[in-house]
């Protein structure tokens, strides 16, 4: 199986606070993949220093076999890359409509256009209302986004990583303070709109890492501590110790 | 058919309105509403800075004065030079040095945006001051030639002592610039520009380059602020560095805009219009115009922070509920 992503002997640190050790994280095509670990433990960082926004202070980053160690978030995009963040960041006075566009016009490669008038583009439009239709937030298409409950506004958080239409999609805490219906729904939602594409989710809730994830990473104190599906996960002593406990764990949610 | 000549209906009603003007209310109000065109379009010109992309200026004037100066040194120093190569000499003049500024500015936001181009038009404004054997230093420039508005073996529009055609032009001009801006904030490009505004860090993650869509907004507001310039500098047919490059120049489309409301596209029009009345109406019972304005700008920031316009949506909305409300009750 191939490697979409793949990041070798990967350092990181804030002026002198190392954060990550050596990281080989490995993301096979197609799969949908955990990184799970204590507060503390890099993730994040992790999740930075691949999508652009910190440069690695050794190491590299490949995505598709191709070497991508520093390179702009904005050229990630446009390589197939999309992410949502842990603090909702959304265009807050623009609509929901408008908000998803700005996504569908970077998919279509309509970026500086002096030209046309963009309430005119029939076929962006017709796309969005689309994208509107499948992520269930017809109802709010001309709210603007402060005005949509939390649930919403994650949801469209998780849309608009996926809007551009990306490969390989990043999602940060994407269920962090969502009621257990919200989990739920933006669980189907991520199912329904991830179908064909590469996930890399970070996650605290184990419910949803392991009704997810077709494998988990666990990432402590900046080191990768263990590889494997939630079964060997679950499994695995180290891990236990580290962060799981020895709660049992339900799966069958 | 019925539909689409209601919609045109205001604008044909404005344009006749905006002809009869000359013929109907003579050379003062002419000039008046010159005068308010100019920084209708100026204000304008700041908002798509400060509305639009969210970036302060505090020395806007530097490309007015660009505009102004640039027109006003061609005019003086190039024989015969036509009226529309002079006015794109202020326009380009105003770009140049947009150009040159912006790979510095773009790349920061907030307070050092604001002061760094405070630092840049006090700069420019001592270049002017100082420079005295091209800029006139203190003095400025004066009574350089207007050319006719001509187009070879067509049509010739005498400018100097024909105040109506010089009134045209200038109308035509300014309206012509406020069409385009409004119609650049309707385009693709105008969503990233208030996208910037909303949160850039997922415009960045979305594969737009924030830093290159800054660089073309603040090409092209530098650019309009300079055709407002240039069209002063002919109108008033002098230019000073007091009057296009001074703190009170660049501080004057803020408090325009301010007072208009920064959330809207033709809310800075409405702050120009109501700062001029207001300043019409005060000069006839007191000299200390800033006084009252500065008590009136306090109190817009304080009671209606999004200005003029803010204010009549409010009014609007509030419209609706009570419309609401009694059709409920009549239920």
């Amino acid at each position: 199986m191939n490697n979409i992503l793949e990041t070798k002997g990967l350092y990181h640190d804030f002026d002198g606070l190392q954060v990550l050790f050596d990281v080989n994280l490995q993301i096979r095509e197609g799969e949908c993949h955990a990184v799970i670990g204590p507060n503390g433990a890099g993730k994040t960082t992790l999740f930075n220093v691949i999508t652009g926004t910190y440069k690695p202070s050794k190491g590299q980053v490949f995505f598709k076999g191709r070497e991508i160690t520093g390179m702009q978030p904005c050229d990630l995009c446009r390589l197939g890359i999309g992410r949502s963040f842990q603090i909702t960041t959304t265009f807050s006075r623009l609509t929901t409509f408008q908000n998803l566009r700005m996504g569908i016009l970077s998919k279509k490669g309509v970026r500086f256009n002096f030209f046309k008038r963009v309430d005119k583009m029939e076929e962006i439009t017709r796309e969005t209302d689309d994208l509107l239709r499948r992520i269930n937030l017809m109802g709010e298409r001309n709210f603007p986004v402060s005005a949509l409950s939390y649930g919403k506004h994650r949801a469209l958080e998780i849309s608009l990583a996926m809007s551009t239409d990306p490969d390989l999609v990043l999602l940060d805490e994407f269920a962090a303070g969502m009621s257990r219906d919200e989990t739920h729904n933006a669980v189907e939602l991520i199912k329904k709109m991830t179908e064909g594409k590469t996930v890399v989710l970070i996650e605290h809730d184990m419910d949803v890492v392991f009704s997810l994830a077709d494998r988990i990473t666990v990432l402590h104190r900046g080191q990768i501590l263990a590889v494997g599906t939630p079964q060997e996960i679950r499994q695995n002593q180290e891990v236990k110790d580290a962060y799981l406990g020895d709660l049992e764990v339900n799966a069958a949610c | 058919m019925i539909n689409k000549i209601k919609r045109w209906l205001p604008w044909a009603a404005l344009i006749i309105a905006l002809a009869a003007v000359p013929k109907v209310f003579g050379i003062y109000y002419m000039n008046f509403f010159i005068t308010f065109a100019v920084f209708a379009v100026f204000s304008v010109s700041l908002n798509l800075l400060l509305g639009y992309t969210g970036l302060l200026s505090f020395g806007h004037a530097m490309y007015f004065g660009a505009g102004g100066y640039g027109t006003a040194l061609a005019l003086k120093y190039i024989w015969h030079l036509p009226l529309l190569p002079a006015l794109s000499i202020g326009v380009l003049s105003a770009i140049l040095l947009a150009m040159i500024v912006c790979p510095l500015v773009v790349r920061v936001g907030g307070t050092a945006f604001a002061m760094m181009h405070m630092a840049f038009a006090q700069l420019l404004y001592v270049i002017a001051l100082k420079s005295r054997f091209i800029t006139g230093g203190e003095d400025g420039l004066a009574n350089f030639p207007i050319p006719p508005f001509s187009i070879p073996g067509v049509v010739s529009f005498t400018m100097e002592g024909a105040p109506s055609n010089f009134y045209f032009f200038a109308i035509i001009v300014l309206g012509a610039s406020l069409w385009l801006m409004w119609f650049l904030t309707k385009t693709p490009f105008g969503q990233i520009q208030v996208g910037i505004r909303d949160n850039a860090k997922r415009i960045d993650y979305m594969g737009f380059k924030v830093t290159h869509a800054k660089a073309v907004v603040y090409i092209v507001s530098a650019a309009f602020a300079g055709v407002a310039g240039s069209v002063y500098a002919m109108f008033q047919n002098v230019v000073s560095p007091d009057g296009y490059l001074g703190l009170l120049v660049s501080f004057t489309p803020i408090i325009n805009t301010m007072l208009g409301g920064i959330a809207s596209f033709f809310g800075p029009v409405w702050g120009t219009a109501i700062y001029a009345l207001i300043e019409e109406v005060i000069f006839r019972f007191t000299d200390r115009v800033e006084l009252v304005v500065g008590i009136i700008f306090v109190l817009v920031i304080m009671y209606a922070p999004l200005g003029f316009s803010g204010l009549m949506l409010k009014l609007k909305f509030k419209w609706l509920m009570f419309k609401n409300k009694k059709m409920r009750q009549a239920v």
